[in-house]
C-alpha cells in the first residue's frame, strides 16, 4: 500500500512539474506576427525574439488598470471577456489593493521583467516610463492605423502622450491613449446646508455668485452646526490643495514646467486663502481622511473626483454635487485628471497589443464603464458623454462636465524633471503649511529652493 | 609509512567495477577541469551581453570548481577519502544546478501559477484515487482472519486508486504539459541541462555507492560526517542562495547607482557621502534664511540650534533620511517601552492561578496574529478626529467633567491623531505597541513559569510582601526573558514599516512625521528606483540595529556577571 502512495506522489509531482512548464510556454510557442502591415516600430527585441511561425496562432494578451472597487473590476473583466480581437486572448489584471500600491507594484514587474503587456498608468508617471524606456511609441503603428486621430481625444492628455522629449515637441510620438478623464466637484450634504439656513450652492453657481467668499461663507454656516460638524473636507494630496493655486492664476510650475512656481504670489495667495480655512475650524484637519466624515453626514461638502461617486450614492442623505468655487482668476482651478492605456515596451505582440489599446477607448467601452459612474469618458464623443450623464445620483452630473469645460489645468508628468522627487517636497511644504507649522512667507522664501532640485538632471 | 601499508592491507582493494568506475570519474573531472577554464574564457570573450559581475561571479564558481575537480583526479588517483568528498560535492551541486537551472529554463517557475487552475481541475479525480485508499484501510480489518480478503480488497484499492491517479493525471494536462516539455528541448541550452543532469546524477551514484566508499578508504565516520551534510545541504544552500547571497548582492549594490532596469555603475562609497553628508553654519541672527549661509543646491535646512549664545543652521544632502532616523528612534522610545512593560504587568496578572485566565490569554494574543491591514484600518477609523471613537470618548469625558464642575474646567482638545505632526507617530506607537504587547506578554508568561517556586516562598518567609517579591525576585530572575524581549522588539520598532505604510495617508504623512528609515528606504528603492542607495540605506540601518543589539547584550552581560 505504501508503495502505491509513493508511486501515485511521485506521479503527483510529475504531473505538476510537466504541467507548470507547459502552462509557461504557451504564448511563447504559440505566438505568431500578426498578418497585416508591419509599421516601422523600434522594437529590437521583438524581432530578435518573433518565433518565425508559419501559421497565424492564437495570441496571448496580458492587460491591467487600477479599478477604484470590486464592481469597477468586474466590469473591467467584462470588457475584456466582451471584446472579440480577432486572434487575440485577453487575460485582464486588476492591480492595486489597500496593502500594495499599484504603480510600485508595476514598477517592480517592468524591472524584472513580468508586467503585462497592456496597462494603464496616471498621467503624472508617462515621462519617468518614458525615461526608463518602458513604453512602446505607437506612432508608427496610429499612423498607419485608418480612423485613428489624436484629436478624438481631449487636448491635455494628449499633448503629454504624443509628447518628444529629445525634440520638445508634441504629436510626433504615441505613448498611450487616455483611459478616462476626471475632474473635482464639491460633494453637497443638501440636509446640512438645509440645516445651516446657507443658500444652496447649485442655486448659486447658476447665478455665477458661487465665489471663494460664497464658498467659506457656506462652510463657516455648517460648521457653526455642532463641534462635531465640519463646513468642508479634502483629502492630503496635490490634487485638492491644486485647485486653490490654480484658481488664484498660479501654477505648480512655470510655464514651460521647467522650474518651481509655488513661491509666485498667485500661488501664495492662493495657499492663503485653503490655510485660512483650515485655521478657522470650518474643515475637517488636512491630513485626516475627509470621506467618513461627509458619508457618516458630518461635513458639508466633500471635495474629490468623479471617482468618489460609487462609494457616496451608499450614503443615507440628500446629497448631489456642486462645481469648484471660482477664485480670483475668475476660474474654479479645477484640474483634468488622466490616466493612460500604454503598452509594455517588451511586449512580444506590439500591433496586438495596440489593437486592444484602441478597443479599450473606443466610444463604446468608455460609455460602458462611464455608465458605472466613476469616470468620464477621455473620447470626446457625444454618446460617451450621454452615457455618462445618464448616471444617477447625482442629479448635477453636469457638474463634472462643466469642470472639464472650464479652463481646467492638465495634469501631467515632468519632461524635465523628476515628478515623484518634485511632489515629496511640495506635499510636505504644504502639509506643514496647512497645519499652520509655518506661515505662508517662510513657506514662500524657502519651498522653491528645495523643490527645483527636482529639475537638476 | 608503516602505518599507511598497514591501513592499505586491511582495505579490501577495488574490484573491476569499481576501478571502472573510478577510472570514469578520474576522467570526467579532467574534462570538467578543462571545460571549467574553457568556459571562464569564453566567458569574458564572447558573452558581452552580459554584466561584469554576473561573469565574475560565474567565472569564480567555474575556476573553482576547475581548481578542486583538478584536485580531485590526483586524489582519485591515490585513492584518499578526500578526492570523494570533493567529487561529491562537485558533483552533487552540479547536479542540481542543471536542474534548477533546467527547470527555470523550460519555464518551469514562471509556469506555476497556471498549477492552480490545472491542479484543481484534477482534484475530483484525486478522491477516486482517495477512495482507493479507503478501500485499501478497510481491506486491513481483515488481514489478521481473512487473508484472502484483505488481499482482494487490497487490489481493488490498487485498480481503483491507480484509476484515480491516471485520470487525474490527464485532467491536469499531463499530455499537453508533456507535449510542451519536449517541444522546450529545441535548444541547445535545455539539452545541456538536462545532460548535465544525467551525468553530474551518474557520477554522484558511481561515488556515492558502497564498493567506491570502501576503495576510497572513507571511514564510517566520514560517510556519517557526508550524510548530514547531505540532510544539511537543502537548508545551507537554501541560507546561501536566499539569504547571504542576496546581503552580499545588496552590499554590491550599496556601492553602485543600481535602478533595477539593469543600469548598475560603481560608485565607490557615493552613496554613503550623500547620506552621511552634513554641513554646520553659524547664523548671523536666528531667522536668517539658511540659502544665505549653506549651499543650498547641496543641502536642505535639517534643524536649528543656538550654542553658547550663537546660532547655527544644519544642512544635509538627504534631509529625509535624518528625519527618517530621528522618527525611527523616537519610534522605538515609544513604542518599546509602551509593549515591554504592560506586557509585563500583564504577564504577572495572567500568571495567577484565577478561572478564566487561559481564555484571557488567548485574547491578549489575538492582536499579534491579526492582520496588520486590518489593524490599521480599524485604528484609522479609531483615530478620525471628527467621527473616531477615541476623541468621542475624550470629548464624553471633559464634558462629563465640566457638568460636575460648572464651567469649562476641561477643554476639548480635538485631537488630530493622524494630521498632527505632533500626534501622528505617537498614534502609530500606540498602534503596534497594541499590536505587539500580546506576543510578548506570551514571553515574559514562559519566562514566569519558569521561576521556582521556592523563591517565591523563601522570600515569604523572610517576610517580603509582593512588591518586594516582584522586584527582587521576578525580576531578575526573568533578566534572560526581559533581554530577549526587549531585543526583538527593539529591532522590530527599528524596522516599522507596515504599519505607517497602511495607517497613514499618503505613507509617512502628515508632512515627514511618520516617514521612518524602512520606508524612506522603500521609496527610494521601489518608488524613485534607486536601487542602490536604497541599498546603502539599509546597510547603515543594519549596522545601527547591530550596534544597538550588541550594546543591549553587552550590558546584559555584565549583569549577569555582576550577579
Amino acid at each position: 500500500m505504501k508503495k502505491l502512495w509513493l508511486v501515485i506522489t511521485a506521479l503527483i509531482v510529475a504531473s505538476m512539474v510537466l504541467t507548470a512548464c507547459g502552462g509557461a510556454d504557451a504564448p511563447v510557442e504559440e505566438e505568431a506576427p500578426v498578418a497585416e502591415e508591419a509599421p516601422a516600430v523600434e522594437e529590437e527585441a521583438v524581432t530578435e525574439e518573433e518565433a518565425p511561425a508559419e501559421e497565424a496562432a492564437e495570441i496571448s494578451l496580458r492587460w491591467r488598470t487600477r479599478p477604484g472597487n470590486q464592481e469597477e473590476a468586474d466590469l473591467y473583466q467584462g470588457i475584456s471577456d466582451g471584446l472579440n480581437l480577432d486572434g487575440i486572448t485577453l487575460e485582464y489584471e486588476p492591480g492595486g489593493s489597500d496593502t500594495s500600491s499599484y504603480q510600485d507594484v508595476l514598477k517592480t514587474e517592468l524591472a524584472s521583467g513580468t508586467a503585462p503587456d497592456v496597462f494603464w498608468i496616471p498621467g503624472t508617471d508617462v515621462a519617468d516610463f518614458v525615461a526608463r524606456g518602458l513604453l512602446l511609441d505607437m506612432r508608427g503603428m496610429a499612423d498607419a492605423t485608418d480612423g485613428y486621430a489624436d484629436a478624438d481625444f481631449y487636448e491635455g492628455p494628449m499633448f503629454h502622450l504624443t509628447f518628444n522629449p529629445e525634440t520638445g515637441n508634441s504629436s510626433e510620438t504615441l505613448w498611450g491613449l487616455p483611459r478616462d478623464v476626471s475632474t473635482f466637484a464639491l460633494y453637497i450634504n443638501l440636509d446640512l446646508l438645509a440645516e445651516a439656513g446657507v443658500d444652496d450652492p447649485r442655486e448659486l453657481e447658476a447665478n455665477g455668485e458661487w465665489t471663494w467668499e460664497a464658498f467659506q461663507e457656506t462652510a463657516e454656516a455648517v460648521s457653526a452646526l455642532g463641534d462635531d460638524v465640519q463646513g468642508y473636507s479634502g483629502s492630503a494630496w496635490w490634487g485638492p490643495y491644486g485647485v486653490w493655486i490654480n484658481a488664484a492664476g498660479g501654477n505648480f510650475f512655470n510655464e514651460d514646467r521647467t522650474a518651481c512656481a509655488l513661491d509666485t504670489d498667485e500661488a501664495l495667495a492662493g495657499l492663503q486663502f485653503v490655510q485660512d480655512l483650515y485655521a478657522s475650524g470650518a474643515a475637517v484637519p488636512y491630513g485626516e481622511d475627509g470621506e467618513p466624515p461627509f458619508r457618516s453626514g458630518n461635513v458639508g461638502m466633500f471635495q474629490n473626483g468623479r471617482w468618489a461617486t460609487p462609494g457616496i450614492r451608499t450614503v443615507d442623505f440628500e446629497w448631489d454635487v456642486v462645481g469648484l468655487p471660482v477664485g480670483p482668476a475668475g476660474n474654479p482651478g479645477n484640474w483634468l485628471f488622466w490616466g493612460a492605456y500604454v503598452v509594455n515596451a517588451d511586449t512580444e505582440n506590439p500591433e496586438a497589443a495596440w489593437e486592444l489599446v484602441q478597443a479599450l477607448t473606443t466610444a463604446e467601452v468608455q460609455g460602458t464603464v462611464a455608465a458605472l459612474g466613476a469616470n468620464i469618458p477621455s473620447r470626446v464623443s457625444q454618446d460617451a458623454l450621454d452615457a455618462f450623464l445618464d448616471f444617477t445620483p447625482p442629479a448635477n452630473n453636469q457638474a463634472f462636465l462643466d469642470g472639464l469645460a472650464n479652463s481646467p489645468t492638465a495634469e501631467g508628468p515632468l519632461w524635465a524633471g523628476s515628478w515623484p522627487d518634485f511632489g515629496a517636497v511640495m506635499d510636505t511644504a504644504i502639509s506643514s503649511l496647512l497645519t499652520g507649522e509655518t506661515t505662508v512667507e517662510d513657506f514662500g522664501a524657502t519651498v522653491c529652493d528645495e523643490a527645483n532640485k527636482a529639475f537638476q538632471e | 609509512m608503516t602505518s599507511n601499508s598497514t591501513q592499505s592491507q586491511t582495505i579490501p582493494s577495488a574490484d573491476a567495477k569499481t576501478s571502472l568506475a573510478l577510472k570514469v570519474l578520474s576522467i570526467w573531472h579532467i574534462i570538467f577541469a578543462i571545460a571549467g577554464l574553457a568556459g571562464t574564457v569564453m566567458i569574458w570573450q564572447s558573452a558581452s551581453d552580459i554584466a561584469d559581475w554576473i561573469k565574475a561571479i560565474v567565472s569564480i564558481f567555474l575556476v573553482l570548481g576547475a581548481t578542486f575537480s583538478a584536485i580531485a583526479v590526483f586524489s582519485i588517483r591515490e585513492r584518499k577519502h578526500r578526492g570523494r568528498t570533493i567529487s561529491l560535492v562537485i558533483n552533487y551541486l552540479g547536479l542540481l544546478a542543471s536542474f534548477f537551472g533546467g527547470l527555470h529554463t523550460v519555464g518551469f517557475f514562471t509556469g506555476i501559477d497556471s498549477l492552480g487552475e490545472t491542479f484543481s481541475k484534477g482534484l475530483p479525480y484525486m478522491g477516486i484515487a482517495f477512495v482507493g485508499y479507503l478501500i485499501g484501510t478497510i481491506g486491513d480489518r481483515y488481514q489478521k482472519d481473512h487473508p484472502g480478503t484483505a488481499q482482494k480488497f487490497r487490489k481493488t484499492a490498487q485498480v481503483v486508486a491507480a484509476i484515480g491517479g491516471v485520470l487525474f493525471l490527464f485532467a491536469v494536462g499531463i499530455v499537453p504539459g508533456t507535449l510542451s516539455f519536449i517541444s522546450k528541448f529545441n535548444s541547445l541550452i535545455p539539452i545541456l541541462l538536462l545532460l548535465g543532469v544525467i551525468i553530474f546524477g551518474i557520477m554522484v551514484w558511481l561515488m556515492w555507492r558502497e564498493p567506491t566508499r570502501l576503495a576510497m578508504h572513507t571511514k564510517g565516520k566520514d560517510q556519517l560526517m557526508l550524510e548530514g551534510y547531505l540532510f544539511l545541504s537543502p537548508n545551507f544552500i537554501g541560507f546561501l542562495f536566499f539569504f547571504a547571497g542576496p546581503l552580499l548582492f545588496s552590499l554590491y549594490s550599496s556601492f553602485t547607482d543600481s535602478d533595477a532596469f539593469g543600469n548598475a555603475n560603481w560608485i565607490g562609497l557615493a552613496n554613503y557621502q550623500e547620506i552621511f553628508n552634513i554641513t554646520i553654519e553659524p547664523l548671523e541672527y536666528a531667522d536668517q534664511l539658511a540659502k544665505e549661509v549653506i549651499n543650498i543646491e547641496v543641502y536642505d535646512e535639517l534643524s536649528r540650534f543656538n550654542f553658547f549664545g550663537k546660532d547655527y543652521v544644519v544642512g544635509a544632502e538627504d534631509q529625509l533620511f535624518w528625519i527618517s532616523l530621528g522618527n525611527t528612534i523616537k519610534f522605538v522610545l515609544l513604542a518599546v517601552p509602551m509593549s515591554v512593560i504592560p506586557a509585563l504587568l500583564l504577564a504577572t496578572v495572567l500568571n495567577s492561578k484565577l478561572p478564566g485566565m487561559k481564555i484571557f490569554r488567548a485574547i491578549y494574543f489575538v492582536p499579534s496574529v491579526a492582520a496588520v491591514v486590518g489593524v490599521a484600518m480599524i485604528w484609522r477609523w479609531l483615530y478620525n478626529s471628527t467621527v473616531g471613537y477615541l476623541n468621542y470618548f475624550i470629548t464624553s469625558f471633559i464634558k462629563f467633567v465640566n457638568s460636575f464642575a460648572g464651567s469649562e474646567l476641561l477643554i476639548d482638545p480635538q485631537i488630530g491623531w493622524t494630521s498632527d505632526t505632533q500626534v501622528a507617530l505617537i498614534a502609530v506607537a500606540i498602534m503596534a505597541a497594541w499590536q505587539w504587547m500580546g506576543f510578548n506578554t506570551v514571553l515574559f508568561l514562559a519566562g514566569l513559569q519558569n521561576i521556582p517556586g521556592v523563591l517565591y516562598e523563601a522570600a515569604t518567609v523572610d517576610g517580603a510582601n509582593n512588591w518586594q517579591k516582584f522586584w527582587n525576585v521576578t525580576l531578575p530572575m526573568l533578566a534572560p526573558t526581559s533581554f530577549f524581549v526587549l531585543t526583538t522588539t527593539t529591532i522590530n520598532a527599528m524596522q516599522i514599516f507596515d504599519q505607517v505604510f497602511v495607517f497613514t495617508q499618503p505613507p509617512g504623512g502628515p508632512g515627514t512625521s511618520t516617514t521612518t528609515i524602512v520606508l524612506y528606504l522603500y521609496r527610494q528603492g521601489f518608488q524613485n528606483f534607486r536601487q542602490g542607495y536604497a541599498s546603502a540605506l539599509a546597510w547603515v540601518l543594519f549596522l545601527l540595529i547591530f550596534g544597538l543589539t550588541l550594546a543591549q547584550y553587552m550590558r546584559q552581560r555584565a549583569g549577569d556577571e555582576a550577579i
